[in-house]
């Protein structure tokens, strides 16, 4: 037990940081198209981080199959999202942006 | 207070800095913003269902990561073909 605990706190931890180190791209970065990359990558390793944080608790129960879900949504829907982004950040650029 | 609602308001906080890029910056920066705005919201609702033991509330999550989604594909085709 002791052992689950502290395992889920360093992954909570490492998700957050990771979060966190996304979160200042995002505000760091020059271009658009580079904080686009940050948002890409705040939905792989920190969601899976905080995913395995709550499967240690949860194990396979029903909440353990919708964080799945949840975190499963998300990493297989954004790069849809941040596909349409980059075209949209590329017209506008094209234009002259605004 | 468990882990995961200290992990919960860590996350809340992070999102703070996105409100004033989307406020400030460009509105395709803003949408940069929303968008990992959404991941975060998400991964918020997350924890918070585990840290308040409340199983009903994975779906809030589910639905908040198919919403933010969907929503980002709305702002994203209107900044394309109007600003």
């Amino acid at each position: 037990m002791a052992v689950t605990n502290v395992a889920v706190d360093v992954l909570l931890a490492v998700g957050v940081a990771l979060e966190a180190a996304c979160v200042a791209g995002v505000l760091i970065m020059p271009t658009t198209f580079d904080r686009l990359h940050y948002v890409g990558a705040a939905t792989t390793v920190p969601a899976f981080c905080i995913l395995a944080a709550v499967l240690c608790r949860e194990h396979l129960s029903s909440g353990g199959i919708e964080a799945i879900a949840a975190v499963g949504l998300v990493f297989f829907l954004f790069p849809v999202l941040l596909t349409a982004t980059a075209r949209a950040i590329q017209k506008t650029e094209r234009r002259g942006g605004s | 207070m468990n882990a995961f609602v200290w992990a919960a308001t860590g996350l809340v906080v992070l999102i703070l800095p996105l409100l004033a890029v989307a406020a400030l910056r460009r509105p395709i920066d803003g949408l940069v913003a929303l968008e990992l705005g959404g991941v975060l919201l998400t991964l918020t609702l997350l924890c918070l269902a585990e840290g308040f033991h409340r199983s009903f509330e994975y779906a809030v999550a589910i639905m908040a990561g198919v919403l933010s989604t969907i929503s980002g594909l709305v702002f994203a085709r209107f900044l394309g073909r109007w600003l």
